[in-house]
């Protein structure tokens, strides 16, 4: 099978990384920070290694501020319902996946927030001045993607981040697209809050995911219960990062992650983009080269992208593009809007989506060429 | 931001019966599908009835639905049918989705795809 549907979740995972991970949950897969016996502190010291290594790899300084969660629209749901208030005004972006945008119309159809999404340019990009040109008096929170999960483009975080920061603005980040795929410095890109799944580009399992929060933001509590501790007391546990989690961790998920992450960082991030990005453009060339294709904002260089790419087939439904590449080349691929509706609004795929072409570390030329030659078949004239 | 995107049905008269449809053209209720409405839905297309390989796709079709209660999977569609996909794209004007699967009355899979 050629699996091309790495945006979605990476496969296979990295040799090695799921067996490392279950082996050490079968030694010490117990609730971790419970209770007082050895190895519900080793279990804790576990959870505590991998938060420093999500830290260290986000460019946080402090591990305590890295709250697990189930994935990345958790980790958003706990930022934004946790930063704003009635009557609040947030701004976001069209590049938008529904983690965001469906929280965002939920509070707004509540009558607490309203919003407005920048717009994107004709290269893919919400640019700084597109962001600042929304900002109201009452604007408390920014919340932008850091790569679009349709069109792969990496949007400016840094000078969107420096226009927030001149107004005490937070920035949230999502990192879902682009965590293990580009380089991401919180602290030197000025970013608040950074949401991450570990399921995608760190090579981890689903449903282990988290939020990095910087020192100088405080993020209400908006899910309750066990911590493990101050339990005597009604009020949920309000240090970090217990104050943005509830009840027990998904060890086994953690474990993975911290193996994911170590798989990441030895073959190194700039490395992966590197060789994805040339694939990509391989991808991108040969795709653009056949009649009947349509390339969505994929002209120019591709180094400021993920590798994601999305295109059509004139008079062939994306859906039935997705089914022939998989009944008759093995191929897996996403069709349909990408959980992006406002991506696909602007490049008027909204009715019937886009098929979407996503790479991954093990990815090769010859699946690459495989893909192309399978989409000349499927675009050639009847 | 206004939420412009929820899914409504329309009824119509099909081969003699009112049957409500999706905004894609799927019968809302694959229990209201009929050799003759799909003779009619065929038509509608443009198409000249329904050649023989085409009722050997659609009866295919029907058949693993009503068994699994689930449409075909790609590869179960193109062993039962012995067709590539690419074939059974081409076998219907409206392709596959919207020709095969409509006119043999499956449900939309839009919902698990988007």
């Amino acid at each position: 099978m050629i699996y091309l549907d790495n945006a979605a979740t990476t496969f296979p995972k990295a040799p090695g990384t799921l067996e490392r991970a279950l082996e050490r949950y079968r030694e010490l897969g117990v609730s971790p920070g419970r209770g007082n016996h050895d190895l519900a502190m080793r279990a804790s010291d576990a959870v505590d290694e991998v938060r420093t290594k999500v830290a260290a790899f986000f460019g946080a300084p402090d591990p305590d501020r890295v709250a697990f969660g189930a994935n990345a629209t958790d980790a958003l749901n706990t930022a934004i319902l946790g930063l704003v208030h009635p009557g609040d005004h947030v701004v976001a972006t069209r590049l938008e996946h529904n983690s965001v945008l469906r929280p965002l119309h939920h509070l707004a159809e509540a009558g607490v927030i309203t919003w407005d999404a920048a717009p994107f340019d004709e290269r893919g990009v919400v640019t700084a001045d597109a962001v600042e040109a929304l900002l109201r008096p009452s604007t408390r929170l920014v919340v932008m993607t850091h790569a679009s999960n349709v069109i792969g483009t990496v949007q400016p975080v840094r000078e969107v981040a420096a226009v927030c920061a001149a107004r005490g603005i937070p920035l949230v980040v999502d990192a879902a697209q682009s965590a293990g795929q580009v380089p991401i410095d919180m602290a030197a890109m000025g970013i608040s809050a950074l949401a991450f799944t570990g399921h995608k580009s760190l090579y981890g399992p689903s449903g282990i995911g988290g939020l990095v929060v910087m020192p100088d933001l405080e993020i209400a509590t908006s899910r309750f219960g066990g911590t493990g501790m101050d339990s005597a007391s009604l009020v949920h546990t309000q240090s970090y990062p217990l104050r943005l989690e509830a009840g027990t961790l998904n060890l086994l998920g953690v474990l993975g992650l911290g193996e994911g992450l170590d798989f990441v960082s030895a073959e190194g991030v700039a490395v992966i983009h590197e060789r994805e990005a040339a694939l990509l453009t391989r991808l991108r060339d040969g795709l653009g080269a056949l009649d009947g294709v349509t390339l969505y904002l994929a002209d120019g260089e591709l180094t400021d992208r993920v590798a994601v790419l999305a295109c059509s087939v004139a008079g062939v439904h994306p859906q039935d593009v997705g089914a022939i590449l998989d009944g008759d080349y093995d191929i897996a691929v996403r069709v349909g809007v990408h959980c992006a509706p406002l991506v696909h609004r602007e490049l008027r795929t909204i009715d019937r989506g886009a098929v979407r072409f996503s790479l991954g570390a093990f990815t090769t030329e010859a699946e690459v060429d495989a893909a192309i030659d399978a989409m000349r078949a499927i675009a050639e004239p009847c | 931001m206004a939420d412009t995107t929820a899914r409504s049905r329309v009824a119509r008269l099909v081969a003699g019966r009112s049957v409500y449809f999706d905004d894609e053209g799927f019968f809302w209720d694959p229990d209201d599908w009929s050799e003759e409405a799909a003779l009619e839905l065929a038509r509608e297309r443009g198409m000249d009835g329904l050649d023989e390989v085409q009722w050997r796709v659609i009866r295919f079709m029907r058949g693993w639905y009503n068994h699994h209660g689930r449409a075909p999977m790609n590869k179960d569609l193109k062993a039962g049918t012995e067709l590539t996909l690419l074939e059974l794209e081409r076998l219907f004007p409206d392709g596959i989705k919207l020709g095969a699967r409509v006119l043999a009355g499956l449900p939309n899979p839009k919902t698990c795809l988007d």
